[in-house]
C-alpha cells in the first residue's frame, strides 16, 4: 500500500533551535498513529508540520490536505455549534446550506453532541467543544485527521467513547494521527507509537509493545510522569 | 551698612509707587480679524494696533492709568463686561437697545453704514437684500448687520450665515461658499483692499454706531469715559486718531456735532428702532428659542450619525489595511492615524475648510461632514485594529484548516467578532463625537452649541440656553451610552 503520509528526514528550526530533527513518519489508510513525549518534545509542532501550518527548514513533507483538531479547539466564537461545522461546507465547498446543515447536524449527532447544536461555543463544556472541533475538522471530509491532545478536556468515559469514535474513523479508511500524554488511550485507540524527546523519534512501534516494554530512557521517563499524573 | 546702597533703590520704587498705585485700565476687545479697529500688528503681533487702540489709550492716559489689553472673542464682549473681565470694552460695539438695557454705554464716537459687498461679476445682480433672494449671504454674529439678515430672512427669502470673525466672511465671498457679505462700511472697504474681485454696493441699508461699554452701576468710570470722549471730539484728538487710520468722513463731522450738542440722544430716532427687537428674559425666551434650539439639534444628530458612519467605515478599512496591507500602505495609514490623532480636530477643520479651499471648495456641511468623520475614522481604526489582533491566532489557523482564503476568513470569522470587541467603545466615541460636533460652528455651521450662542447672545444670559443645551445634549447622548453598556453585555467574547 502506498502511504498517505509521509515525512522524511524533516528538519525545522525556531529562533536559531531545533524543534524536530531528521524524522521520518509514513502511514496509510486506516492507520491510527499516536505521537507521544514530554512537553517541548516536538510532537505539537509535527502535527502543525503535517496540517501545512508550518515549514520544514529540511526533508521532505508529502500530506493530503487534513483536518485538524486544536487542543483549544478554537471553534468560532460568533457561531453556534451547527454553523461552526457548516461554515466551510457553504463557503468553501459551495454545498447548499440545507445540504450543508443536515451533514452537520448528523456528524454532531453521531459524537453525541447533536442537542447542543445552537449553543454559542461559549457555552459549551470542554468535552462538548471538543467534539464540535472534531465535527467541524470532519465536515468537509478529510482523508487524513489530526488531533492534538484530544482527552484533555475529556473525563474518562468519554475518553473511552472518543477512543471508539476515532477507531470508527479509521475503519472507514481516514489517517489519523494524534498527540496524547494518555497511555491508556493509546493503547487502546493507536495502532502505532511515535516517542519523541528533543525533537528526534526516539522509538517506534507496536503501542502495546512500546509501552509495556520501553527500550529508550526518554519513554521510560515519560510514563513515569504519566503514572505520577 | 546695606542702607547705603539699598536706600536709592527704595527712593526709586516710592518715586513709581503713585503711578502704580493706579490699577491698570483694562480694555477688552477681539484682535481676530479687527482692522481697522483692533488687531495684531503685523510686524509684531505682540502689539494691538488700530484706531480703537489709539482710542483705548487717550481714555487711559486721561484718566491716569495704563492701558492693559485683554482678548475677548466678539460675540462674547457683553458676557465678558458682565462678569468684569475688563474695566471698558470698545472695538466695534454697536449701540443697541439691548447693550442699553444690560451695560453701562457711552456717547456713539463713530457712525458706520451697513454695506453689501459682492463679487465683481456679480455687481449688477445683487445690488440690495431683496435682490439676494435664495442666496447665502454672511456676516459677523451678533452685530446689527446679522439682526438686519435675520429679518430679511423671513422678509426677502435669503439664508444669513453667522461668522465668528469679520475676515472669513469675505474669503467665503471670493471663494463662491457665500454670494454676498452684509457688515459695516470700515471692514468691507478693508476687505475690498485685501481681496480681488470684491466690490461694494452704494446703498447704505442701515447706519450705527460704535460706543465704549463698561459693567453695568459703573456710572462714574461711564462719565469720565464720556467726559474724555467728548473732549477729544471738541480739540480734535479724535479726528486725528481717525485721520491716520483714513476712515474720517463728512459722517463723523456730524456725529461729532451732535453727540456733543445732545449727548446720548443724538442717536435716539431711527437706528434704535430699526435695531433688533428687546431682549426676551426667562420663559419667554426659552419659549421662542426652543425650536430653533430642536432644529439645531438635529442638524447636530444628523451630522454626528453621518460623521460616525463614515468614520466606522474609514475605520474598518484603515485598519484592515494596518493588518493585511504590504509595507508601505502599513506606513502611509500609521503616519495619517498618528497625525490626525495628534493635531488637535479644530485645525483640521480649518485646513478642511478654508486651507485646501484653492483645491476643493467644500461646503460647510460637507467640510464639516468630512472633517469630523476623517479625525474620528482614525480612533475608529486603532479600536478595530486592537480587535482584529484579539481574534487568537487559533481560529485563524482553524480557518486555513478548513480552507478558507484570507479575504473569507476577515469576512467571515475575524471581523464579525472584531467588530463585535469593537462595537462598545466605538459606541463611546459616538457620544464624544456629538459633543464635539460643536467644533463646526466654526465652519459657520449652526447646530445645537452655536445656536444656544446665538441665543444666550440675544437675551444677554448664558444660565437658560446653557441649561436647555445640556439637557439636549443628555437626551441624545444617555441612550447612546446606555447602548453601549448593552452592547457590552450582550456580546462580550469569552476568554477575548
Amino acid at each position: 500500500m502506498t502511504p498517505v503520509v509521509s515525512l522524511a528526514g524533516v528538519q525545522l528550526n525556531r529562533g536559531g533551535r531545533p524543534i524536530l530533527r531528521n524524522v521520518h513518519l509514513t502511514a496509510e489508510a486506516g492507520e491510527v498513529v499516536a505521537l507521544m513525549g514530554l512537553s517541548g518534545s516536538g510532537k505539537t509542532t509535527l502535527l502543525r508540520l503535517l496540517a501545512r501550518l508550518e515549514v520544514p527548514d529540511a526533508g521532505e513533507v508529502v500530506a493530503p490536505p487534513a483536518g485538524l483538531v486544536f487542543q483549544f479547539h478554537f471553534l468560532f466564537e460568533h457561531l453556534s455549534a451547527l454553523d461552526n461545522v457548516c461554515l466551510a461546507l457553504v463557503h468553501v465547498h459551495r454545498r447548499p446550506r440545507a445540504e450543508a446543515e443536515a451533514r452537520a447536524r448528523r456528524l454532531l449527532e453521531e459524537l453525541g453532541v447533536g442537542h447542543r447544536a445552537d449553543a454559542l461555543p461559549r457555552h459549551l463544556s470542554g468535552g462538548e467543544a471538543q467534539r464540535v472541533a472534531i465535527a467541524r475538522a470532519l465536515a468537509v471530509d478529510p482523508p487524513v485527521l489530526l488531533l492534538d491532545e484530544p482527552t484533555a478536556s475529556l473525563d474518562p468515559a468519554r475518553r473511552a467513547d472518543l477512543a471508539g469514535a476515532l477507531r470508527r474513523l479509521a475503519q472507514s479508511g481516514r489517517t489519523l494521527i494524534l498527540t496524547s500524554h494518555d497511555d491508556d488511550f493509546v493503547r487502546a485507540v493507536a495502532t502505532r507509537l511515535l516517542v519523541l524527546a528533543d525533537g528526534v523519534v526516539v522509538e517506534s512501534g507496536d503501542p502495546g509493545t512500546v509501552l509495556t516494554a520501553p527500550v529508550h530512557e526518554a519513554t521510560r521517563r515519560l510514563l513515569r510522569q504519566e503514572r505520577v499524573e | 551698612m546695606p542702607n547705603h546702597w539699598l536706600s536709592p533703590l527704595v527712593a526709586l520704587l516710592l518715586a513709581a509707587s503713585p503711578a502704580a498705585a493706579q490699577a491698570p485700565l483694562r480694555w477688552g476687545a477681539d484682535a481676530e480679524g479687527g482692522a481697522p479697529l483692533v488687531e495684531a500688528d503685523p510686524r509684531d503681533p505682540s502689539r494691538m494696533v488700530g484706531f480703537d487702540v489709539e482710542i483705548a489709550e487717550l481714555i487711559a492716559r486721561a484718566l491716569g492709568r495704563s492701558p492693559q489689553f485683554v482678548q475677548v472673542a466678539f460675540t462674547s464682549l457683553d458676557q465678558s463686561a458682565l462678569r468684569g473681565d475688563f474695566d471698558i470694552g470698545l472695538g466695534g460695539i454697536e449701540d443697541s437697545p439691548a447693550r442699553r438695557q444690560t451695560l453701562g454705554v457711552s456717547v456713539p464716537y463713530f457712525e458706520f453704514r451697513e454695506v453689501l459687498t459682492v463679487r465683481e461679476s456679480d455687481r449688477s445682480r445683487y445690488h440690495s437684500l431683496a435682490s439676494l433672494r435664495g442666496t447665502r449671504v454672511a456676516t459677523l454674529g451678533g452685530t446689527l448687520a446679522y439682526d438686519l439678515l435675520r429679518r430679511a430672512e423671513q422678509t426677502e427669502g435669503l439664508t444669513a450665515v453667522s461668522y465668528d470673525d469679520d475676515v472669513h466672511p469675505y474669503d467665503d465671498l471670493a471663494l463662491g461658499r457665500v454670494d454676498a457679505v452684509l457688515l459695516d462700511h470700515i471692514l468691507a472697504e478693508r476687505a475690498v483692499g485685501r481681496t480681488k474681485g470684491l466690490v461694494i454696493q452704494p446703498e447704505e441699508l442701515a447706519v450705527g454706531h460704535y460706543v465704549v461699554v463698561t459693567a453695568p452701576g459703573q456710572a462714574a468710570l461711564l462719565a469720565a469715559v464720556n467726559r474724555v470722549l467728548l473732549a477729544a471730539m471738541a480739540d480734535g484728538r479724535l479726528e486725528q486718531i481717525f485721520r491716520r487710520w483714513k476712515v474720517w468722513n463728512d459722517d463723523q463731522t456730524a456725529l461729532h456735532e451732535r453727540v456733543r450738542a445732545q449727548g446720548m440722544s443724538a442717536v435716539g430716532g431711527s437706528l434704535l428702532a430699526t435695531a433688533a427687537a428687546t431682549p426676551v428674559r426667562g420663559r419667554e425666551a426659552l419659549v421662542r428659542f426652543t425650536p430653533q434650539l430642536l432644529r439645531a439639534a438635529v442638524v447636530t444628530l444628523v451630522l454626528s450619525c453621518a460623521a460616525m458612519g463614515l468614520a466606522v467605515l474609514l475605520g474598518v478599512l484603515i485598519a484592515t489595511g494596518r493588518v493585511y496591507g504590504g509595507r508601505l500602505m502599513r506606513g502611509a495609514l500609521l503616519v495619517y492615524v498618528e497625525v490626525v490623532r495628534g493635531t488637535p480636530v479644530l485645525l483640521q477643520l480649518f485646513l478642511m475648510y478654508y486651507g485646501f479651499a484653492g483645491v476643493v471648495r467644500l461646503p460647510a456641511f460637507v467640510a464639516a461632514l468630512l472633517g469630523l468623520a476623517l479625525n474620528y475614522a482614525a480612533y475608529e481604526s486603532e479600536i478595530y485594529r486592537s480587535a482584529l489582533q484579539a481574534i487568537p491566532q487559533g481560529q485563524l489557523d482553524a480557518a486555513r484548516m478548513l480552507g478558507f482564503s484570507r479575504w473569507q476568513t476577515l469576512r467571515l470569522i475575524r471581523g464579525p467578532q472584531a467588530l463585535r470587541l469593537a462595537l462598545a467603545p466605538m459606541t463611546n466615541d459616538f457620544v464624544a463625537l456629538l459633543k464635539d460636533s460643536s467644533l463646526v460652528s466654526v465652519l459657520t455651521v449652526v447646530e445645537l452649541t452655536k445656536q444656544t450662542q446665538i441665543m444666550a447672545t440675544n437675551i444677554g444670559s448664558w444660565l437658560v440656553p446653557g441649561l436647555a443645551c445640556g439637557t439636549l445634549y443628555l437626551l441624545m447622548s444617555l441612550p447612546l451610552s446606555h447602548l453601549a453598556r448593552r452592547l457590552e453585555t450582550r456580546w462580550k467574547l469569552e476568554g477575548a
